[in-house]
């Protein structure tokens, strides 16, 4: 760890103030910043503590937006009663990430910017084009197991690691984000950039900016939702795959259906082929399946990777039964 | 979320340090505390192989506080071939880094820095830069660059086995593969060193305190009564803390240069390649039987990995051919070099591999007869050791498979592969295989005192790693001199306690157990003796009839005196008593190198053969679709001698099955093949088992009489659980999917149908 200031901010303003100075980085719950600047992956040289601003904490769910304010801790959003009846697939993603003591420090915003699981990005040391830029990608060559199918580059093919992140990518999402020029907001499938020639690049913030809330439009296909999370050990592990699945119906057919994927992908993943795939059709166990094939139709498998095709096409099967399932 | 429910009705007094660690108040290695340390951080070679060119350390002396950076430059002090443990030193490994401009291996430490503080030693640590060229390198033993090498030594022949397997009726021949796997004990490894003068004090995590006193003091040429070796807690050690680590004498003589404490805390990733770790194997096990069962040729091969700068194996054939009555054998043992940290113990080192590989042949030779798994294995019961001759020292493994079979409900199984699911369409899978371990024996020494107020104290320098043995030493004594459990204290961990043996080969309650058995029993004939003598308040009775029990002395019929009424009555203060025990069989000489710190083992083999037996089962479910794999129950039965702590027995092998579950399903130390290293050196990559991942566990033991393995009757508890479990497994996921998989970690892509 590299020496750095620490200022906690006292109002948006004075965040805002400090975000815009040089070798400034934002800190929330500090669940994945601290990791980082440990591990000498990340070293800013100021520190802005923004995690007393209790404006960036409420939870809006009444109106035609949820609005989930950047500093909502993931386990007091997994608890809502309304959203777990409502919107299952999002307290779903939040209660199978992490333990509970990191959801109980860990807000929903600062999970959005966590940084990938790559063991070659992650051991400070081997080549790695997202942590030193121009070094080169040891996994390319390496364990390739839990790489991305979508999204990748010849630069970089790690996997973007969040559950929440991937339940989000299944609704209409986007991002509220200030600066001192004022407030923007970002639909969601444009805040992470897949892979191309600067992997180091993980999003479309600017520098200074503050995720300030997470907003999704209200809408009744989030009833029949869930986030299905398939990982290699049941309880604190990353997703091998996971599919998070939508429904609208209409007695047993699916008028509208969203599909997204979460650890096969450089950033949380929206199928949208397999959403054609089961909209206007009858909902049958081979439907959900076709509906799997659609979501991995474009897969790039590399290495050990591969039988991430099958799996993830069974995952998004059987959340497509379990969505539709659900009471409307 | 699955709850996991072990069964906790075993009895037996609670732990003793139960409520120091509760409370926090236990004092581990790293919590000791000494005036003004210097703080260590290690920087490590981010590449395998090569020779350091250069080391650039002006920035990091640089960084406010630091005291010094050691290199290979500054150090250059190596150690002989003699200081590693398998050639009778006290040594994780020959190699000493910072002794050359030489790297073997990814992670290996090429210079310590010294600092105020621990931040301004990891910040300068962080500066150091380091040249190193590239040589070929490899760390995974299917590539290795050397060729593999055969250990003649270790090979055991009977009979013909390879024509006996020839002309089998049936058979089978397979390959299984195990993993390098990390023991990564909670408490990380740590050293703190003082010197004050010649006087060295040393707290580190060890299972070896007296090992570790006798090699610090060859190494830095000072009497052995000069190093005090104290760590009376060790937070999980599993084999890892079994030796002088190459870092404790880093520290030791960085201290010394310093003239100044200094501590190290090992970071987490540093865990993988500053100690040991389980090596990787490669079996194939061949065997041979006639229709009805009867084996006629067992052929195991096994080729362990090692490291190119040490030799070291760990063959399974000891146990494994124990294990049935063949009228042939063949075992062939074999290492392969490789560029990694050399390997070490970890718990059940040659079982737990070996096993999972012999223990799946079992059952796929069930298969190929079409005959009941444990119906094989007890048809194929030896009454004696099968390549010594000689009689067990007791063997219950039939009652084992009785009692086990009936508490999972075995008479349920359909053999069939594939044939039984739950209403959701999740298959279910039964699956069991068997359990060993040596009851191997070390001198030990211990002093019993029986205090003025009627309490004892037990002392000897062994260990407590979390298993009980702070518990059950103490009921040892209790026993004999009617002691109560409470107004019993227990001194462990301690160079000047009397000398303890190595917490490792599960021996330390029948090795510690037996000397503190006869100090007790020295100090209850001289109570006695003393209590009847002439004058004395039992003057007249016959000593050897006087009764201890709650605390009071009593003659038959009588209701005697308490134990503090006794001592008073006697003027003697408080009595202590010291005994030396050694194995049977074990000469002088070996006795008194084993006391002296040294190794000096005896056993499972002499005129008797002893071995702890146990029979494991497990019930996998596993998802049709998703092809996740869930331990749903696991039960194991087991015959270990004399069981003094039920509660302490029932949790210590409860951990390893659970263990055993995640060596089937979850744990591996990947290879990146290219860096030659360990690719997942952190607990988020590298998967060991948590609550969700384990159903219910069932454990129980088959009381037995061993009065020919020592004092005590006691045999190896705590490595066996771990040793069937990931053959159990294995063979019960073939039963849920029809799939065998010959491999661990068996993976979601493992059982995907393609």
């Amino acid at each position: 760890m590299q020496p750095f200031t620490y200022h906690r901010a006292t109002s948006m303003a004075d965040a805002l103030r400090e975000a815009a100075l040089p070798g400034a980085a934002i800190l929330a719950g500090g669940t994945t910043m601290v990791d980082l600047m440990r591990g000498d992956l990340w070293a800013p040289s100021r520190l802005v503590d923004i995690g007393r601003l209790a404006e960036l904490e409420r939870v809006e769910t009444g109106g035609d937006t949820l609005r989930f304010g950047a500093l909502a801790r993931m386990a007091d959003v997994a608890e809502d009663a309304f959203l777990q009846a409502n919107y299952p697939a999002l307290t779903e993603s939040l209660q199978l990430a992490a333990s509970q003591q990191l959801r109980i420090a860990a807000t929903v915003g600062g999970n959005l910017l966590q940084r990938t699981r790559c063991p070659y990005f992650r051991d400070g040391s081997s080549p790695c084009n997202k942590r030193s830029p121009g070094s080169g990608c040891s996994a390319l060559r390496g364990d390739t197991r839990d790489m991305a199918l979508f999204g990748a580059s010849e630069r970089c093919i790690a996997t973007y690691p969040g559950d929440w992140g991937a339940a989000l990518a299944a609704f209409d999402t986007s991002i509220e984000v200030a600066s001192p020029s004022g407030t923007r907001t970002i639909p969601f499938a444009e805040l992470h950039r897949a892979y191309g020639d600067d992997p180091a690049v993980e999003t479309t913030l600017r520098p200074g900016e503050i995720i300030t809330a997470i907003l999704v439009a209200a809408t009744p296909i989030g009833r029949r939702s869930t986030y299905l999370k398939v990982r290699d050990r049941r309880s604190y592990a990353y997703a091998t795959v996971s599919a998070a699945v939508a429904l609208e119906m209409d007695g047993d057919t699916i008028t509208r259906a969203r599909v997204a994927l979460g650890g096969v992908a450089s950033k949380p993943w929206r199928a949208a082929a397999a959403g054609t795939a089961l909209e206007g059709q009858r909902l049958t166990r081979d439907r959900a399946f076709t509906a799997g094939e659609a979501a991995f139709a474009d897969a790039v498998p590399r290495g050990d990777n591969g039988f991430k095709i099958e799996l993830g096409r069974n995952a998004v099967a059987k959340a497509v039964l379990v969505a539709a399932g659900r009471a409307s | 979320m699955t709850a996991t429910t072990a069964s906790i009705q075993a009895s037996g007094p609670t732990r003793r340090d139960a409520r120091s660690k509760a409370a926090g108040s236990a004092r581990y290695a790293a919590d000791f505390p000494h005036g003004h340390p210097a703080y260590a951080a290690l920087v490590r070679s981010t590449v395998a192989r090569g020779t350091i060119t250069a080391i650039e350390t002006v920035r990091a002396e640089a960084v406010p506080g630091v005291q010094a950076v050691l290199t290979h430059r500054s150090f250059n002090r190596g150690l002989g071939d003699e200081t590693f443990v398998m050639k009778g030193g006290h040594m994780q490994s020959s190699f000493m880094p910072l002794s050359s401009d030489a790297v073997h291996y990814a992670g290996q430490i090429v210079g310590l820095v010294l600092a105020d503080t621990i931040e301004a030693a990891e910040e300068a640590a962080a500066l150091v830069e380091v040249g190193t060229t590239r040589e070929q390198a490899s760390a995974d033993m299917d590539a290795a660059r050397a060729a593999p090498e055969d250990d003649e030594k270790a090979a055991l022949c009977k009979g013909d086995a390879d024509a006996a397997f020839a002309s089998a009726p049936v058979k089978v021949d397979l390959r299984y593969d195990t993993p390098a796997q990390h023991h990564n004990p909670i408490e990380l490894y740590a050293t703190t060193a003082a010197w004050v003068g010649d006087q060295l004090t040393v707290n580190v995590p060890s299972q070896w305190v007296m090992g570790t006193q006798a090699g610090l003091a060859a190494i830095f040429g000072v009497p052995q009564e000069n190093v005090h070796v104290e760590c009376p807690y060790v937070g999980g050690g599993f084999g890892s803390k079994a030796t002088i680590l190459p870092h404790v004498v880093l520290i030791a003589e960085a201290a010394r240069r310093l003239g100044r404490p200094v501590k190290l805390v090992v970071p987490r990733d540093a865990m993988w390649t500053v100690g040991s770790f389980r090596p990787a194997t490669r079996a194939r096990v061949a065997l041979g039987a006639e229709r009805d069962g009867t084996l006629t040729s067992i052929i195991f091969e096994e080729t362990g990995q090692s490291s190119h700068i040490d030799h070291i194996a760990f063959p399974g054939s000891t146990a494994i051919s124990r294990m049935y009555e063949s009228k042939t054998l063949r075992t062939k043992q074999g290492t392969v070099a490789t560029d990694v940290n050399t390997p070490g113990f970890q718990r059940a080192p040659a079982e737990a591999s070996s096993f999972f590989g012999f223990e799946s042949a079992i059952d796929e030779l069930a298969v190929a007869l079409d005959m009941d798994p444990i119906a094989l294995r007890l048809k194929n019961e030896p009454a004696v050791d099968p390549i010594k001759g000689v009689p067990w020292s007791s063997r219950s493994l039939k009652r084992c498979y009785e009692r086990g079979a009936e508490l999972f409900g075995w008479d349920k199984r359909n053999a069939a592969p594939g044939m039984t699911s739950l209403p959701d369409g999740t298959l279910v899978g039964y699956g069991c295989a068997t359990a060993t371990y040596p009851s191997a024996m070390a001198p030990a020494a211990a002093r019993v005192t029986l205090k003025g107020d009627g309490s004892l104290l037990v002392e000897t320098a062994a260990h407590d790693l979390g298993t009980g043995a702070y518990t059950v030493l103490g009921q040892v004594a209790g026993e004999m001199l009617g002691v109560a459990d409470g107004s019993i204290a227990v001194k462990l961990g301690d160079t000047t306690l009397p000398s303890g043996p190595m917490a490792g080969g599960s021996i330390t309650t029948g090795s510690a157990g037996s000397a503190i058995h006869k100090a007790a029993t020295q100090l209850r004939d001289r109570l006695a003796d003393a209590a009847t003598a002439p004058g004395a308040p039992f003057a007249g009775t016959a000593p050897s009839t006087l009764g201890f029990a709650d605390g009071r002395v009593s003659a038959p019929g009588g209701v005697g005196h308490s134990l503090a009424d006794l001592l008073a009555a006697l003027k003697l203060g408080e009595l202590a008593e010291d005994a030396e025990w050694k194995p049977h069989g074990m000469d002088d000489e070996t006795a008194s190198k084993g006391l002296g710190g040294g190794m000096a083992m005896a056993g499972p083999v002499s005129d008797v053969s002893s071995f702890s037996f146990g029979a494991q089962f497990a019930e996998v479910h596993v998802d049709p679709i998703l092809r996740t794999v869930h331990v749903a129950r696991m039960v194991g039965v087991f015959a270990c001698g004399r069981i003094i702590n039920e509660r302490t027995t029932h949790s210590n092998l409860v951990g390893g099955m659970i263990w055993g579950a995640g060596f089937a399903l979850l744990e591996q130390s990947k290879v990146d093949g290219p860096q030659a290293k360990f690719a997942n050196a952190d607990l988020a990559g590298y998967h060991i088992a948590t609550n969700a991942d384990i159903g219910e566990v069932t454990v129980e033991t088959i009381p037995e009489t061993d009065t020919a393995v020592n004092a005590i009757g006691a045999k190896a508890v705590g490595e066996i659980g771990i040793v069937g479990m990931p053959a159990a497994i294995a063979n019960a996921v073939y039963n849920a999917t029809g799939i065998r998989v010959r491999k661990t970690p068996i993976l979601i892509e493992d059982l995907l149908e393609r």
